[in-house]
């Protein structure tokens, strides 16, 4: 990180009310750095506008590459490099390569798909990562603004609008 | 609460498909063999499918009640008109087993006592495979689906008047669908090995009464799919929204690509094994029915997998007609190859042995559907459809008072 943010942030009691809360900010044109939730909720992410998630996209290339991989691989072993006749079948026994090459499609789709989530969201082992307040864990939903270039005035209709919109708790951290 | 109405122009539509099928029926019979095994074996190709329709509507609909499912509600009357079909699906399944008793058709070789006297195998398998059994299966098996179709209909439609917060009428409805599912799981599969795996019958696949299974799950929610958009496109349903149609979306995916998993293992283990009398059954279909025999995978595999891997071609309704039109007309391949290269092999036998060699050569005609294959086909379909309409029309489309209606009312998905 080569420079650190000011956030300012709410903390909400309720889903319901958090959901409201985010489709007011959008309202008034609120730019919402982020949201965290101890758990999905429900119509969040149309509320918010976000995208969906190009996550599994990277899941089918992933998938397709470890199909091409197993097949590739079994047919290579047994019809070029050491080709045995087993059972009278012969050395390309596609329905026999079949079970492995399903294996491998989610296996790669798996563990490729867990390597690309991780590496977008800077996590991983040894990573330190940040949190806002441990609570959003457990029962606490919190919405965050960004404010490192904002002025005070600014941050003042920021409080407000979280005294309006329920918040039960408001709160900086710089991370 | 909106109630459906049965238009006349609907009426008019299925009235045709099912004279189509009535004139396909009557000239398949005027023109096939001797035995008259083209015209049998449609009906029952046909009639197993449609019962397993509504077969596993029933059973879809009593394992929703049981897992406490909620999303599905605003539509299940669907499911109850579908499972009700099981009515007519016993009568023709009936008429079939009046045909063993009589020998009106030949379609089972283990009926031909001329050839089971030479057959050690078949002879072994005789205290199952008799005509006996088979009306055994058919009426009590069937008519006590049926009869369960009937009570959970009833309840539902109790509940509609007289549903308060004590559900008394919905934990009688979860009394009867707990007694459904071990009772369906089981008898299904024996009045499927009966009906269909018996006609190759020194043949048999423990698989199989899965595998037909899938088969029926795969149409019944293409079934599904199709109707509710046709209702939503005449203004009925307006809650149900895309995430509903997500959900059926993801089942239809989910169990075409079950399905493909129980025919691969059928068909791996017996390639694997290359035992003759395992491989009989494979052997025949690849040697005689090769294009229908890809085209089964190709359909009911790949369209449905490529089609609806991604998020939002389950959520439109355009690829989502496309792709159950196609598994509709993919599981009848499906069935089509369940039933009549048995029936084929079976009749060309009886031809020979009584002499008829020039009755069998013209048999091999057969072995791609022909268009009053579809005919009939479509007679059904008219049937049914007319009798699901019906029976639509008879009570309110939404369930007013079951307990779980407004979680259906409410259901996202993401």
């Amino acid at each position: 990180m080569s420079k650190n943010k000011h956030v300012l942030f709410g903390l909400y009691d309720d889903d319901e009310i958090l959901l409201d809360a985010v489709k007011e900010a959008r309202n008034q044109k609120l730019d919402i750095m982020d949201v965290f939730t101890p758990f999905p909720v429900h119509g969040l992410d149309p509320a918010l506008g976000l995208s969906e998630s190009r996550l599994h996209i990277s899941g089918f290339v992933f998938g397709l590459l470890g199909a091409l991989t197993a097949f590739g691989f079994m047919t290579w072993i047994m019809v070029v490099d050491w080709p045995i006749i087993y059972g009278g079948k012969p050395y390309w026994a596609v329905p026999s390569f079949i079970p492995i090459t399903f294996e491998l499609t989610v296996l790669f789709s798996a563990v490729g798909m867990v390597i690309v989530f991780y590496t977008i969201c800077g996590l991983g082992p040894g990573v330190n990562s940040v949190i806002l307040d441990p609570r959003i864990t457990d029962d606490k939903f919190c919405i965050a603004f960004d404010v490192t270039n904002v002025d005070e005035s600014e941050q003042s209709e920021l409080k407000k609008f979280f005294e309006q919109s329920g918040a039960s708790e408001i709160n900086n951290k710089t991370i | 609460m909106q109630t459906f109405s049965f238009a006349a122009n609907e009426r008019k539509f299925f009235g045709i498909c099912m004279v189509i099928g009535v004139v396909s029926l009557l000239a398949i019979y005027l023109t096939d063999d001797p035995l008259h095994s083209r015209f049998w074996s449609n009906i029952l190709q046909n009639g197993t499918l449609f019962i397993g329709v509504a077969f596993i509507s029933l059973f879809l609909y009593s394992a929703k009640i049981i897992a406490y499912s909620g999303w599905h509600v605003q539509f299940k009357r669907l499911l109850e008109s579908y499972s009700l079909f099981l009515g007519i699906g016993v009568i023709i399944m009936a008429i079939l087993g009046l045909g063993t008793v009589f020998g009106f058709h030949s379609l089972y070789e283990w009926n031909q006592p001329h050839l089971v006297e030479k057959d050690v195998i078949i002879q072994g398998k005789s205290p199952f495979l008799n005509w006996q059994w088979y009306m055994f299966a058919t009426i009590v098996f069937g008519g006590s689906w049926y009869f369960v179709s009937r009570q959970l209909r009833a309840l539902s439609l109790k509940e509609d008047q007289e549903g308060d917060m004590s559900f008394t009428i919905h934990k009688k409805m979860k009394i009867w669908a707990a007694i459904m599912l071990p009772l369906g799981g089981f008898t299904s599969a024996a009045a499927i090995w009966l009906w269909t795996m018996s006609l190759d019958a020194h043949w048999y696949s423990t698989l199989y009464g899965w595998y037909t299974a899938a088969s029926w799950l795969v149409i019944a929610v293409a079934f599904m799919i199709l109707t509710i958009i046709y209702l939503k496109s005449r203004g009925y349903y307006p809650k149900v929204t895309s995430d509903h149609m997500h959900d059926l979306g993801k089942y239809l995916f989910a169990f075409s690509v079950f399905w493909t998993y129980l025919w691969f293992s059928q068909y791996m283990l017996i390639w694997y094994a290359n035992i003759g009398e395992a491989t009989i059954y494979f052997h025949h279909r690849h040697e005689h029915y090769p294009f229908l025999f890809y085209a089964n995978v190709a359909i009911n595999f790949l369209i449905p997998f490529f089609v609806l891997l991604r998020n939002d071609t389950k959520r439109k309704n355009g690829t989502l007609i496309f792709v159950s039109i196609a598994v509709i007309i993919g599981h009848w391949i499906d069935f089509f190859l369940m039933v009549k290269p048995g029936v084929h092999y079976t009749t060309n036998k009886i031809l020979m042995t009584t002499g008829a060699e020039s009755a069998a050569a013209e048999l091999t005609r057969y072995t791609i559907p022909g268009i009053l294959d579809f005919g009939v086909f479509i007679g059904f379909i008219g049937l049914f459809g007319y009798f699901v309409f019906t029976s639509l029309a008879k009570a309110p489309l939404v369930p007013a008072k079951d307990p779980y209606l407004e979680e259906s009312l409410h259901h996202h998905v993401v």
